[in-house]
C-alpha cells in the first residue's frame, strides 16, 4: 500500500512534467547550453549557434508533418529515403551534365514529386488500409533503391548557383532555411489550432471509433496528412541539400529515426491524440545540439560516436515517460 | 401523422437473427420507450435507426421520406440523432472541440475557426443540460456521467427531429438525471420525437407515452404506458412461460459440506460491491442480471484477471493471497470460459490441436520441450470426448462453427480437470443443437464433481441448468433462490433497478 502511495506521487509529478513538456525541454536545452559554454565558451559564438539552427531547420520542417502523422496514431519512417530520392532527382534535374533544367522548374517539380510520394503512402494507408508501419518500411527500402538508380553510382557535383542559393543564401541576415522553417512552424500552428482539419486530426487520433460514429472523413484526413508530410520533406530537401556542392546517394539516411525521435521526445503520444508543436520544436533543437555539444565538451574523439546512443536513450526515455503517465491516468 | 417509421426491419448476424420484421412508429413531440431483455434486439434496432448498421430488409422513413440507411452523417443531417450507451467522445479533446468536431463553425471558408462563437454555443448547451464543469479540460479527465452529458450535448447541437437515447441514465446521478429529463421535456415541447431505451421501468412509466416491447428480436407489442402496469410490462418482456422439461427433474443434490469456492465481501469499485457467495462441489450456481450488472467483472476478478479492492476468496479451503494472478488460479484448479469466445477464448488462426493443448503445454512437454505424441493423443481424445466436429485436428479454429468453437474452449480446460469452472455466457451465438450439447456437457462436468459458476443472460438456460441462482443488480447481489422455485418474472424483477430518488 505504501508503495502505491509513493507511486501516485511520482505519477503526479510526472504528469505535471508531461503537461509542460515544452517548458521542460526549454529549460533542459538552456541548461545544456549553459553547462557546455562554461566548459568551452566558443560554443556560444554566433557562427556556431547559427550552424546548429541551420542543421536543425530541415529536421524541424519534417517534424511538423510527422507530428501530425503520429497524432493520427500512424507512423511514417520513409521520410529519410524520400529525402534521398528528392535530392537525387533535384540534382539530376539541375545538373548541366544531366537534364539541365532551370532551378525554378526543378524546385516546383521537386515539391510536386515529394507530395506525390507522400500521397502514395497516404493512399495505401488510408484507402487500402495497409498498416502504416508496413507501407513506410517498404518505402524506406524501395525509395533508397530508386535513389541509387537515379545516381547511377556517381556523385552530382555541378549544382548551379541558382539552386545553391537555397542552401547558402540568406535574407535579412538569416539563412533561407531558417525563414522557411519559421514559415512552416507558423503554418502548422495555424493548421492545428485554427482549422477544422487540425481539430479533426486530433479527434481521429484520440478515438477512431468515435470519429467513425461522428461521421468524420477519416480516410481523407489520413491521406492529406501523409501527402502534407511528403510536401514538407521536399521543402526540407530543397533548403538543406544545396548547402553542400555535392549530392550523393546517402542523403537522408537515418533522417526518419532522428525525426521520429524529435517528435516523440517533444511529447507527442505514440498512440495518437496528443502532441504540442512547441515541444517538438525544442526537441529538434536539443537533438541537433547533442552531437555538437559532445564535440565542444572536449571529451575526446570517442565522444562524438556517443551521440547516436544518446539519441536512442532519449527516445526510450520519452516513450517510458509517456507510458508511465498514461498508466497512471487510467488507474 | 408519424415522424419516424420503421417497417419490417430484419437483421441477422452470421446465423443468429437479431431482429425479425420489427416495426415501430414514433410520433413527433412524444417520448416512446423501447423495452426488452438483454439480447432482445434493442441495440441492433437503434444502430439501424441511427445509420450505424444497415438492415437486411425493411425500410425506415422520416415524414414519409426514406432515410439513407447505414450512413451516420447523412442520417444526422436529416435530424435523427442517437446518443449511444457508451458515450462517443474524444478523450484528448476538450468539451468545445468534442461538441463541434466534424461540424466546426469557421470563417473565411474553413480557414479560420470561429472559436469564440463555438465556445459560447457550447457554454449555452452545457448550461442548459445543467452542467457547470470547465469546458477546457480534456474530456478523458471528466467523470463517466459528465462524458455522457458531453455526448448528449453533441446530439443537441444538431437541429434534431428525432432523438434516440440508449440507456442515458445508466451512469448518471439523480441530479444529472433530473436535468436530462428536463431537457427531454423541453425538446418534446419543441416537437422532437424521442426514442427512449431504459431498463429502469419507473422512468419508462414516468416519461413515456408509448412503449414498444421487443422479445427475441421480435416486436411483442406497442402499448400506451397508461394502460400497463409494471408487472404486465415485465410479463410482456419475458413472454409466455417457457416450459423447461428438465427443471422438474432437477436434483436436490446432497451438497458436500465444504464449498469449493467461497467469497466474502468482495469489492471492486465501481463495478461490484459486497459480494458473498459459495459454490459447492457438483453444484451449478447461476449468476443472472442485466448486462452491466457486474457479472462478468466478478468472474474476471475471481479468475485473477482483474484486481480486487477488498474481500476474501477461499478456494478449496485455502485463502487466495493478495494480488493473486491467473497463474495462481489455474494452478489451483480454476478454469474460465470467457464471454467473448472469438477474442478471449480462442486463438482463431491456430489449429484445433493448438487451441486444445494451449493451457496444458507444460504438462505435455518433456525435458526436451514439447512432444508431438502426447499432444496428438490429448487432442484426439478431447475431440472425441467433447464431440467436436472438425475436419482434422490441424484445421484452424476459425473454420469451425460457433458451437464447435465453444466446445474447444471448454475442452481445453477439461483436460486439466479443474475443480471450478467459471462459464461466462457459454452458449452465446451457438445454434440450438450445439447449445443442447454444451448444456449436457456442463451437467456432466457438475456430475463429475466440479463446481460451476454459470453466467448467462439466457433466462431459460440459467433456470434449466442451475441448482441455485443469484441475481445481481448494479454490482450487488439482490437475491438468491433455488432454481425450482425461480421464475423468469422473479429474476427480472430482481435484476431491474428499483425506483430511485431521481423520480421523486
Amino acid at each position: 500500500m505504501k508503495d502505491g502511495f509513493q507511486g501516485l506521487r511520482l505519477g503526479k509529478w510526472m504528469l505535471g512534467l508531461l503537461k509542460q513538456r515544452a517548458a521542460g525541454l526549454f529549460c533542459f536545452t538552456f541548461l545544456a547550453l549553459g553547462l557546455v559554454s562554461l566548459i568551452n565558451p566558443a560554443f556560444l559564438a554566433w557562427g556556431n549557434l547559427r550552424d546548429i539552427a541551420v542543421q536543425a531547420a530541415p529536421v524541424c520542417i519534417i517534424s511538423c508533418g510527422l507530428m501530425l502523422v503520429l497524432v493520427l496514431g500512424e507512423i511514417d519512417i520513409s521520410v529519410g529515403s524520400m529525402m534521398g530520392v528528392l535530392a537525387a532527382s533535384m540534382g539530376a534535374m539541375v545538373s548541366a551534365t544531366r537534364w539541365g533544367l532551370s532551378p525554378w522548374i526543378a524546385v516546383i517539380l521537386t515539391l510536386i514529386l515529394g507530395t506525390l510520394m507522400g500521397a502514395l503512402n497516404g493512399w495505401l494507408i488510408a484507402y487500402l488500409r495497409v498498416p502504416s508501419i508496413m507501407v513506410t518500411l517498404g518505402m524506406l527500402t524501395a525509395l533508397r533503391g530508386v535513389t541509387e538508380v537515379i545516381m547511377g553510382g556517381t556523385w552530382i557535383t555541378d549544382l548551379p548557383p541558382g539552386i545553391r542559393y537555397l542552401g547558402t543564401g540568406s535574407w535579412m541576415g538569416l539563412p533561407i532555411c531558417l525563414w522557411v522553417c519559421a514559415g512552416v512552424i507558423v503554418l502548422s500552428t495555424w493548421l492545428i489550432h485554427r482549422t477544422p482539419l487540425g481539430r479533426r486530426i486530433f479527434a481521429i487520433g484520440s478515438q477512431p471509433r468515435a470519429a467513425h460514429l461522428a461521421g468524420l472523413p477519416i480516410q481523407r484526413v489520413k491521406f492529406l496528412v501523409f501527402a502534407w508530410t511528403g510536401f514538407l520533406t521536399a521543402l526540407a530537401t530543397l533548403v538543406s541539400v544545396p548547402q553542400l556542392s555535392v549530392v550523393d546517394s546517402g542523403i537522408g539516411v537515418g533522417m526518419e529515426l532522428l525525426v521520429v525521435t524529435c517528435v516523440v521526445v517533444g511529447g507527442t503520444s505514440v498512440s495518437g491524440g496528443t502532441g504540442h508543436l512547441s515541444g517538438v520544436v525544442f526537441a529538434v533543437l536539443l537533438m541537433t545540439m547533442i552531437s555538437t555539444l559532445l564535440i565542444f565538451m572536449k571529451l575526446g574523439e570517442n565522444a562524438t560516436y556517443w551521440s547516436r546512443a544518446i539519441q536512442g536513450l532519449f527516445i526510450l526515455g520519452a516513450i517510458l515517460l509517456d507510458h508511465l503517465v498514461r498508466s497512471k491516468k487510467s488507474s | 401523422m408519424s415522424a419516424l417509421q420503421a417497417k419490417q426491419i430484419s437483421r441477422s448476424y452470421g446465423g443468429t437473427r437479431a431482429l425479425s420484421e420489427v416495426s415501430i412508429e414514433l410520433l413527433p413531440g412524444s417520448i416512446h420507450a423501447l423495452c426488452g431483455e438483454n439480447g432482445a434486439g434493442k441495440s441492433t434496432l437503434i444502430k439501424i435507426l441511427s445509420g450505424v448498421e444497415t438492415p437486411d430488409s425493411g425500410e425506415v422513413t422520416l415524414n414519409g421520406q426514406p432515410i439513407p440507411l447505414g450512413r451516420v452523417h447523412a442520417v444526422e443531417q436529416i435530424g435523427i440523432v442517437a446518443v449511444h450507451q457508451e458515450p462517443v467522445v474524444f478523450p484528448h479533446l476538450n468539451t468545445v472541440d468534442n461538441l463541434f468536431v466534424g461540424r466546426e463553425q469557421s470563417k473565411v471558408g474553413g480557414l479560420w475557426l470561429n472559436k469564440k462563437g463555438m465556445r459560447e454555443q457550447a457554454c449555452q448547451i452545457m448550461h442548459s443540460l445543467g452542467e457547470a464543469f470547465s469546458l477546457d479540460i480534456p474530456v478523458g479527465q471528466l467523470s463517466l456521467a459528465q462524458r455522457q452529458m458531453v455526448s448528449m450535448g453533441r446530439a443537441l447541437l444538431h437541429e434534431c427531429r428525432i432523438l434516440i437515447l440508449d440507456e442515458p441514465t445508466a451512469s448518471l446521478s439523480a441530479r444529472e438525471s433530473r436535468s436530462l429529463f428536463a431537457t427531454m421535456d423541453r425538446l418534446q415541447q419543441q416537437g422532437v420525437g424521442i426514442l427512449y431505451v431504459s431498463h429502469r421501468l419507473e422512468e419508462v412509466f414516468q416519461l413515456a407515452q408509448q412503449v414498444t416491447i421487443l422479445r427475441d428480436g421480435q416486436c411483442a407489442g406497442t402499448q400506451p404506458t397508461s394502460s400497463l402496469s409494471r408487472s404486465e410490462l415485465i410479463r410482456m418482456m419475458v413472454g409466455r412461460p417457457v416450459d423447461n422439461p428438465s427443471r422438474q427433474q432437477k436434483k436436490t443434490k446432497s451438497k458436500s459440506d465444504k464449498p469449493i469456492l467461497k467469497i466474502r465481501g468482495m469489492r471492486r469499485d465501481p463495478v461490484f460491491q459486497d459480494i458473498h457467495l459459495e459454490v459447492y462441489a457438483g453444484e451449478i450456481l447461476g449468476l443472472s442480471g442485466l448486462v452491466g450488472a457486474g457479472r462478468s467483472e466478478i468472474a474476471r476478478a475471481i479468475f485473477g484477471l482483474d484486481p480486487v479492492d477488498e474481500g476474501e476468496i477461499w478456494f478449496e479451503g485455502r485463502c487466495l493471497p493478495e494480488g493473486f494472478t491467473i497463474q495462481d488460479t489455474m494452478a489451483m484448479g480454476m478454469a474460465m470460459v470467457p464471454e467473448d469466445r472469438q477474442r478471449e477464448g480462442l486463438v482463431l488462426p491456430a489449429s484445433v490441436e493448438d487451441n486444445l493443448t494451449l493451457p496444458s503445454l507444460i504438462e505435455l512437454s518433456g525435458w526436451m520441450g514439447m512432444h508431438r505424441k502426447p499432444r496428438h493423443e490429448a487432442s484426439r481424445s478431447l475431440i472425441e470426448q467433447m464431440g467436436i466436429k472438425t475436419a482434422s485436428r490441424a484445421s484452424s479454429a476459425q473454420s469451425l462453427s460457433g458451437g464447435n468453437q465453444q466446445k474447444i474452449v471448454l475442452g481445453k480446460w477439461v483436460y486439466r480437470q479443474p475443480r471450478l469452472f467459471i462459464l461466462d455466457e457459454p452458449t452465446r451465438g451457438v445454434d440450438v443443437g450445439a447449445k443442447e450439447e454444451v448444456h449436457r456437457m456442463i451437467e456432466q462436468l457438475a456430475a463429475g464433481g466440479s463446481a460451476i459458476l454459470l453466467i448467462s443472460s439466457d433466462m431459460p438456460e440459467i433456470l434449466r441448468l442451475s441448482d441455485r441462482i443469484l441475481t445481481l443488480c448494479q454490482g450487488r447481489i439482490k437475491g438468491e433462490i433455488a432454481s425450482h422455485e425461480a421464475t423468469q418474472e422473479i429474476l427480472l424483477q430482481w435484476a431491474l433497478p428499483e425506483e430511485r430518488d431521481a423520480l421523486s
